[in-house]
C-alpha cells in the first residue's frame, strides 16, 4: 500500500505549451488537468485479479505449462524434443491466477494451449488444433531468416542488400526482420500447404536503414522449404 | 477472488484531498468508501478531473490486442457512487488489405499491439501526461514505460446564459482522461486510445502513423502520386479496425441490446413527422448503419434516480465497409460473452475450434444473456504528399455515449439541479 499511497502525492501539471490561451476560457487555466504520476512500485512478485503474470509467476508457469508429457511427444521449431513457446496471456475473469500458455508441436502440426493454475503449479487444461497460427517466436523468425539465407533465393536477398546499400553482404545480423504468419491464398500454386503447416512471411529492414522488400518469399517452418509466390 | 481483492481507502481518500487542492473545491463530504482496488497499485488508474468526474480502471497489455481496459467505474461529484460501465474493452483487430491485390496484413492476430511491438513510451509520447509502467506480455515479459495517462481539455462542456442579471454565462471547460500505448507493426505505428470524458463519454479511437508502406506502389487507379511527378502511385489501402466491447453496467453483465429507428410518418402541421421505434436485439447477429439507426446496450436492472434504465449508445462516425470480406462490411456484431472469442478474425484458440470469426460466434443467433458488442470501423487510406514523412496520425473510432445513467448531467452545476422534465411538471 505504501506505493500506492507515494503514488498520488506526485502531481505532475500540464505541460505550459498545452495551457489554453487567456481570453474567455481564462477560467480553465485556472483549473489545470493533471494527473497523478506515480513512482512505479518495485515489480510485484504476484498479480492480482487479471494483472499480467509478473517475470516470476512466467518462469514458474511455464516450466509447468512445458509438461513432460508434451516434451516427450512435440517438436519444436529445430525439430529437438519440446513444443515451440509462442506466448502467454492471463485468462480474463479467472477465479484465480490461471494462464494460457501457447506452443507450436511441429511434430503434429498443432498449437497447443496449456491452461496453467498459476498459484497451484499445475496444467489444468490442454487443447490442440491444427490450422491455426499464432504470431511467430523470435527463434521462428530467426529460423525462417536461416532457411532464406541458406536456399537459393538467398542469393536474391543478398544482392538486394547491395543494391539497396552499395556494400556487399557481411552477415545475416545486416538485416532486421520481423515476420507474420502466412496462410496459402486462394491463387497461390507454391505455399499451397501455408495454414495447415506454419509459415511465416518476412518484413525486413537493412539494420539502421531503409525497407526491403521481401514479400514474394514465403517460408514454410512445418516443410522447412523455402518458395517464391505471386 | 474475494480474498485477492486489496482495499485502497486510504490511497483512494489522499487523492482526493489531493484534487480537492485544485481550484475546483468538489470532494463530497458524503461520498462513500472507494470500491475495492481489482488490481495491484501499479495497474490502477484513478483520476479526477477538474469538474470533479473519476474514473476507474485496470490496464494491462496483452500480446496480441496491446492496451486491455478492465472493471471501468465513473463517479462524479453529482453522483459520487461509482457505477461500473465497462467489463472490458480493447481492439480486436486491425485488417489491412492493399487495393492493388498484392498484400493484407491482420496487425493483431498475425503479429500484436503488445510484446516486442509495444513502443517503450519516450520522447513527447507522454508530454504532460504520466507514463505508466508495466508488463508488455512478451513472451519473456519486460516491465516498461507503456500506459499513457493525461489529462487534455475537452472544449467547452456547456454553456447557458445566466439567468440572473449581469453574470458570467453558466459556462465550463470540460476535460478528457486519456489512456494510450503506441505499437509498432512493420512500417507503421499505430497509438491505442481511450479518452473518458467528465460526462461520462467514452471515446475508442486508433491513430496510425509511422510510414506508408515502402513497398506497395501501383498504378493510377489503385493509388495516389506521392513522389515528383506521376511516376510512384503509393498503393491505396484500409484499416479496418475491430474493438471488442464487453459493458457490464452496474456489475450486472445481463445487458439488453436496442436497435432504434426513425422513419417518415406522414406530415403535421407545421413540419413533416418522424416516429421513432424500437427493436430488441435479443439474439447473436451482425447489424449495418442506416440513416439515423442507432444501438445501445441498456441494463435490465440498473436504473437512474429518474426510474430510466442505465445505457450506453454506440456512435459511430466517419466509417468504411470493406466489402471485400464478409466479416469487415458489417458495422456492429452482438454476440454472447465467451472466453474464447477474443478476436473478430483470426481467433487461434484450440479451446474452441470452430470460433474463428464474429460470424461464426454469431452463426447460431444463440439468445444473449451477457452481450459483447464488436464495433468495426474503417478507414480506406488514399496516400498523399503530406504523408512523408512520417505520416501524420490518422484517427478512427467511435463514442460510447451515456443515455440515462444518470439522470441529469454528470456536470449540472447547483444553479440548474432543478431542471428535470417538462418545465410544468416541476413542483
Amino acid at each position: 500500500m505504501t506505493a500506492a499511497v507515494s503514488a498520488v502525492i506526485v502531481v505532475a501539471t500540464l505541460d505550459a505549451s498545452a495551457a489554453p490561451t487567456p481570453g474567455p476560457s481564462a477560467q480553465a487555466a485556472a483549473e489545470p488537468a493533471a494527473v497523478s504520476n506515480p513512482s512505479p512500485g518495485p515489480a510485484p512478485v504476484t498479480g492480482v485479479g487479471d494483472d499480467p503474470l509478473t517475470g516470476p509467476e512466467v518462469d514458474k508457469a511455464r516450466a509447468v505449462a512445458l509438461s513432460p508429457q508434451l516434451v516427450a511427444v512435440a517438436r519444436d521449431v529445430t525439430g529437438a524434443k519440446g513444443a515451440e513457446y509462442l506466448s502467454w496471456e492471463i485468462i480474463e475473469g479467472g477465479t484465480g491466477r490461471d494462464a494460457a500458455f501457447y506452443f507450436y508441436d511441429y511434430r503434429a502440426d498443432e498449437l497447443v494451449k496449456q491452461i496453467v493454475d498459476v498459484t497451484g503449479g499445475k496444467v489444468t487444461g490442454s487443447f490442440r488444433a491444427k490450422d491455426m497460427q499464432l504470431p511467430a517466436s523470435d527463434r521462428e523468425v530467426a529460423t525462417a531468416l536461416d532457411l532464406v539465407l541458406a536456399d537459393p533465393v538467398g542469393a536474391d536477398v543478398r544482392a538486394l542488400y547491395t543494391r539497396v546499400t552499395g556494400k556487399s553482404w557481411s552477415g545475416e545480423d545486416k538485416l532486421a526482420v520481423e515476420a507474420h504468419t502466412y496462410r496459402a491464398r486462394p491463387a497461390d500454386t507454391a505455399a499451397r500447404e501455408c495454414g495447415r503447416h506454419r509459415c511465416v512471411q518476412l518484413v525486413a529492414r537493412v539494420t539502421d536503414g531503409p525497407f526491403v522488400d521481401l514479400n514474394d518469399i514465403i517460408i514454410d517452418l512445418s516443410g522447412r522449404t523455402v518458395v517464391r509466390v505471386k | 477472488m474475494t480474498p485477492r481483492l486489496t482495499y485502497l481507502t486510504g490511497a483512494a481518500a489522499l487523492l482526493l484531498a489531493v484534487t480537492a487542492a485544485a481550484p475546483v473545491a468538489h470532494a463530497a463530504p458524503s461520498a462513500p468508501p472507494a470500491p475495492a482496488a481489482p488490481c495491484n497499485a501499479d495497474s490502477l488508474v484513478k483520476e479526477t478531473l477538474p469538474n470533479g468526474t473519476t474514473w476507474q480502471m485496470c490496464w494491462r497489455i496483452h500480446q496480441l490486442h496491446g492496451l486491455v481496459l478492465e472493471k471501468v467505474f465513473v463517479s462524479s461529484t453529482r453522483y459520487p457512487q461509482p457505477v461500473q460501465v465497462l467489463g472490458a474493452i480493447a481492439v480486436a483487430q486491425l485488417n489491412v488489405p492493399y487495393d492493388n491485390g498484392a498484400t493484407e496484413y491482420n496487425d493483431i492476430t498475425d503479429y500484436g499491439f503488445g510484446g516486442e511491438d509495444l513502443q517503450t513510451l519516450g520522447g513527447d509520447d507522454c508530454k504532460g501526461g504520466s507514463a505508466r509502467v508495466g508488463s508488455d506480455n512478451a513472451p519473456e515479459p519486460k516491465r516498461r514505460a507503456a500506459l499513457c495517462v493525461s489529462a487534455e481539455p475537452s472544449g467547452l462542456a456547456y454553456r447557458l446564459e445566466n439567468p440572473e442579471e449581469n453574470k458570467p454565462p453558466l459556462a465550463k471547460q470540460g476535460h478528457d482522461l486519456v489512456l494510450k500505448a503506441i505499437s509498432k507493426v512493420g512500417w507503421y505505428e499505430y497509438i491505442t486510445e481511450y479518452r473518458f470524458g467528465d460526462n461520462g463519454r467514452i471515446t475508442a479511437r486508433l491513430g496510425a502513423t509511422g510510414d506508408l508502406s515502402p513497398s506497395d506502389y501501383t498504378t493510377s487507379d489503385k493509388g495516389w502520386p506521392i513522389g515528383k511527378g506521376a511516376r510512384s502511385y503509393s498503393s491505396n489501402h484500409y484499416h479496418s479496425a475491430f474493438w471488442r466491447v464487453d459493458f457490464n453496467i452496474a456489475g450486472a453483465g445481463n445487458e439488453k441490446i436496442e436497435q432504434y429507428d426513425t422513419k417518415r410518418a406522414g406530415s403535421g402541421a407545421g413540419s413533416a413527422i418522424f416516429k421513432t421505434t424500437r427493436t430488441a436485439v435479443g439474439k447473436e447477429g451482425s447489424f449495418t448503419k442506416a440513416n439515423r439507426r442507432w444501438w445501445r446496450v441498456v441494463s435490465p436492472t440498473s436504473k437512474n434516480k429518474d426510474g430510466h434504465p442505465r445505457s450506453y449508445q454506440l456512435e459511430t462516425g466517419a466509417n468504411d465497409p470493406y466489402e471485400a470480406h464478409p466479416e469487415t462490411t458489417p458495422d456492429v456484431t452482438f454476440t454472447q460473452q465467451r472466453a474464447c472469442e477474443q478476436f473478430a478474425t483470426g481467433n487461434a484458440d484450440p479451446q474452441c475450434r470452430t470460433s474463428k470469426t464474429i460470424l461464426d460466434y454469431a452463426r447460431n443467433a444463440e439468445t444473449m444473456t451477457n452481450p459483447i458488442m464488436w464495433v468495426r470501423v474503417g478507414f480506406h487510406h488514399v496516400p498523399r504528399d503530406e504523408d512523408q514523412s512520417p505520416m501524420p496520425v490518422h484517427w478512427q473510432g467511435f463514442d460510447l455515449t451515456p443515455r440515462d445513467f444518470t439522470e441529469m448531467n454528470t456536470l449540472t452545476p447547483p444553479e440548474r439541479g432543478s431542471v428535470n422534465g417538462q418545465p410544468s411538471d416541476t413542483p
